[in-house]
């Protein structure tokens, strides 16, 4: 066992850290369209120091970095407290993507763009009636002339008011009793007159997802990932890149573990620091005990696919355990605020950061596959246990 | 044995969801926080005419003179529908003080008008940075003559801009000097000028800040005895809490029918959500907190009316127990709903909010279980039956 990084690895940090000391911004602002350019800002900022798309092949504005470059890359990022990616969906799984199945085409006019943030991606998967069941969907795509007219409706897409781009599901045909067959993946264009967006208020107020009204939305073969009708195994294959995300996720939970420490000894109430209170010190215990072993299965799943070349099905293990960890964790930084931990903004304790943090938390065990599909993910592949039923 | 609301309960309930009902349930709530107060206060005029406002007032004053347990169905239904408004403090706080405490004057003024839907209370207590704890309150009242001079700043008083009056808890005397210190006294809003209105997470209640600079009120004003205050204020939260319990499991009740509903109607896999038992069993265990809530709460309001020996077990049992499994059903609704239920569009974000509300109000869930261990004399009497080792 050794969890020390080579030489070469430390290297690698050192040269982001020092990057990041001179690149980072120092002032975020706060109104919503400020916000999303300056986030736009950064996305090229870390694209044009070679900082975004490091696992890229460098033909591609990547560094071809290895799994541990990886890690360290989200370990200094959420160390430096670096403003979000705003180009997730692209960076994270359809540049990937595109790179492992897409035409020669469709790399040279997606990729650069997507790194760059000049074209800003969304994916468009859950239907009102197709959520958990993604192979439910029903907006369909058909073929006119040498177009494609797409129609129906999606929900829940995150970054579907800002983006450029669309990594949309559709069905191209349908095949009795078969519902995973005739769905094909689109890169639909969003500036278009067929799209309409309209934004979704979260239960914290804020409005990051949308509902997506596609009336005769256009569409060409070009546009089409992999080959018509065979668009679930181009959705495998991006899921399988949507995991790599988990690392950002398992570091910051870490971070923010170590920020409520740092919150109970600061935080008084009638004088006395939360966590001079032996209930409460008692529960840090065990969320710190809880919170390392995330971490370290983490690193233990990171050891198998280090050894194995590929990720195995525990890493739906990672998302599980820290989406549910994350909510509690949040839970109690606001619980134990007492009475004032029900104000909120400037009114409350730490400008409710733990607040929002909270609520927002909700969101991170329904997103991206419910808990619930997660546990299934687990106890089939990982357990194999029997198969639900399902129609 | 019958443990069991009464007829009369019953139909009261009835009278209340059907006026709920017509004023369109959360819809209520949903417009109040929008800044849209015309319905509540519509309401609130309809609840009176209905004779909520004098359940627990006696007939003397104008009520009907009832007890704890007739409030509970109308707790349970404003619970259920999220409602704004000050009802729990001034009914179950503020009226039973009232009565216990309050000069034949001072009923005067106020039971009539309260009975009547004229005047509501709200509850000046808690000081920023502090806890609930009667022994760190520092606001201060001064005896000049017939006067009393308050200075202090009081804060997460709620619906402090919507109620007409406030009992207003501040220290008149040290606490080692005479009895704890502490005096509760009736004053109006209207005397108040520095009030400002806090943003809170639960917008359903506006959660205020009043600062006071030399405000004068006569003596006659004083509820109860000067220096007694803690007394009187560990009686009234025996009557708050209980009826805390009650709106807690009003809330739940709505939850896990919500939850319910939707399990059934939600297809996910060519199959109502409610087949998998993941769902199922979950809200199958909301069930049993709900009604594990509600007996507890019925229990301890029951108790509280007759005086029995252990009410206030009953009573800190019923809301340390209620409060907690009301946040984990409002929480759990939010993740039975999926995407939908992470929306402002979903009542479920109602729920959670106002579950987090009450978390913390007048006390917190450790504070309670101390509250019940007292009750129980678990600390200071002598063990029934000695463990000897041999
Ligand atoms: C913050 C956020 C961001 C999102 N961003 C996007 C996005 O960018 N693009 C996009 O396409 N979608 C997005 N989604 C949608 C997300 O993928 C879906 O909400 C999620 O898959 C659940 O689907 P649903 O909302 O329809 O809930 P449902 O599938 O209706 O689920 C309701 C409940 O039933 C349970 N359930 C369903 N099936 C089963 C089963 N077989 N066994 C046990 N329990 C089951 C669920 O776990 C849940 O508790 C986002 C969601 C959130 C909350």
């Amino acid at each position: 066992m050794d969890f020390s990084f080579t030489k070469k690895e430390e290297k690698f940090r050192l040269e982001l850290r020092n990057w990041l000391e001179e690149n980072l911004p120092t002032s975020w602002p706060e109104e919503e369209e400020a916000y999303i350019s300056f986030l736009k800002d950064w996305q090229k900022t870390l694209a044009e120091g070679g900082w975004a798309g490091i696992t890229w092949p460098e033909k591609y504005g990547g560094k071809n970095a290895t799994l541990m470059q990886e890690i360290i890359y989200h370990q200094e990022m959420v160390r430096a407290d670096a403003p979000p990616t705003i180009n997730y969906v692209g960076i994270h799984m359809v540049g990937p993507t595109l790179m492992q199945i897409g035409t020669e085409e469709q790399k040279e006019r997606y990729i650069k763009k997507l790194l760059t943030g000049e074209e800003i991606w969304c994916q468009g998967y859950s239907e009102p009636n197709a959520g958990s069941d993604l192979s439910a969907i029903k907006t369909s795509a058909v073929k006119d002339g040498d177009k494609w007219l797409i129609n129906g409706q999606k929900v829940w897409t995150s970054y579907g008011h800002i983006a450029d781009r669309c990594f949309l599901l559709a069905r191209t045909s349908q095949v009795p009793g078969k519902k995973h067959r005739g769905i094909t993946v689109f890169l639909l264009d969003m500036n278009q007159p067929g799209v309409e967006v309209r934004p979704i208020v979260q239960l914290d107020g804020r409005q990051e997802f949308n509902e997506v009204y596609l009336t005769d939305a256009v569409c060409y073969d070009a546009d089409i990932v992999g080959e018509v009708d065979k668009g679930w195994q181009v959705m495998i294959s991006l899921m399988l890149h949507e995991r790599a995300g988990i690392g950002a996720e398992v570091f910051t939970l870490e971070k923010q573990f170590n920020n409520l420490v740092a919150m109970t000894k600061e935080y008084k109430v009638d004088g006395e620091s939360l966590i001079e209170n032996a209930t409460i010190r008692q529960k840090m215990a065990d969320l710190y005990a809880r919170s390392r072993g995330a971490i370290l299965n983490y690193y233990r799943n990171l050891t198998n696919t280090l050894k194995n070349g590929q990720p195995g099905a525990e890493s739906s293990i990672d998302k599980l355990l820290v989406s549910e960890l994350t909510k509690e964790m949040f839970e109690f930084a606001v619980s134990i605020q007492g009475p004032h931990g029900i104000l909120w903004k400037e009114d409350a304790p730490f400008n409710s950061q733990w607040q929002e943090k909270y609520l927002y938390s909700y969101g991170t065990t329904i997103g991206g596959g419910t808990s619930e599909i997660q546990r299934n993910t687990i106890g089939e592949r990982v357990l194999g246990l029997p198969k639900d039923l399902r129609a | 044995m019958d443990f069991s609301l009464n007829e009369e309960q019953e139909m009261f309930r009835n009278y209340v969801r059907k006026c709920l009902n017509e004023a369109g349930q959360t819809m209520v709530a949903r417009e109040f926080t929008s800044g849209n107060t015309s319905g509540f206060l519509k309401l609130q005029r309809k609840l009176a005419e209905l004779g909520c406002t004098g359940i627990t007032i006696s007939e003397e004053y104008g009520g009907l003179g009832l007890g704890a347990l007739d409030l509970v169905p109308v707790l349970e239904e404003f619970g259920r529908a999220v409602l704004p408004g000050s009802y729990l403090e001034t009914m179950a706080f503020v009226v039973p003080l009232l009565e216990k405490y309050g000069t034949r004057e001072q009923k005067e003024t106020y039971l009539p008008e309260i009975a009547a839907g004229e005047r509501s209370f709200s509850v000046a207590w808690v000081e920023p940075n502090k806890s609930y704890d009667p022994d760190v309150i520092a606001c201060q009242a001064e005896v000049k003559g017939n006067s009393l001079v308050i200075n202090g700043v009081k804060t997460l008083v709620p619906d402090g801009n919507h109620v007409d009056s406030l009992l207003l808890i501040v220290r008149t005397a040290d606490k080692s000097v005479n009895g704890d210190g502490l005096s509760l006294v009736l004053i109006d809003v209207s005397e108040v000028t520095n009030l400002k209105t806090l943003s809170s997470l639960d917008e359903t209640r506006n959660v205020t800040e009043i600062t006071f600079e030399n405000v004068e009120v006569p003596m006659t004003h004083v509820l109860g005895e000067v220096n007694q205050g803690c007394s009187a204020l560990k009686e009234g939260l025996l009557y708050l809490h209980a009826a805390t319990s009650s709106v807690l499991v009003g809330s739940m009740d709505h939850i896990v029918e919500m939850s319910t509903e939707y399990a059934k109607i939600r297809e996910q896999f060519g199959q109502p959500i409610g087949r998998f038992q993941a769902i199922k069993h979950r809200i199958v265990d909301m069930k049993l907190d709900l009604e594990t809530a509600r007996s507890l709460s019925h229990y301890a309001n029951w108790a509280l009316d007759t005086n029995q020996q252990d009410k206030e077990a009953a009573i800190y049992s019923a809301r340390a127990f209620a409060t907690e499994a009301n946040i984990r059903l409002a929480s759990h609704n939010i993740q039975n709903h999926g995407g939908i239920g992470f929306t402002m569009e979903m009542d479920c974000h109602l729920f959670l909010k106002r579950a987090r509300f009450y978390e913390n109000y007048m006390g917190s869930i450790s504070q309670f279980r101390e509250d019940v261990s007292k009750g129980l004399r678990w600390s200071d009497e002598k063990p029934s039956f000695q463990l000897t080792s041999k």
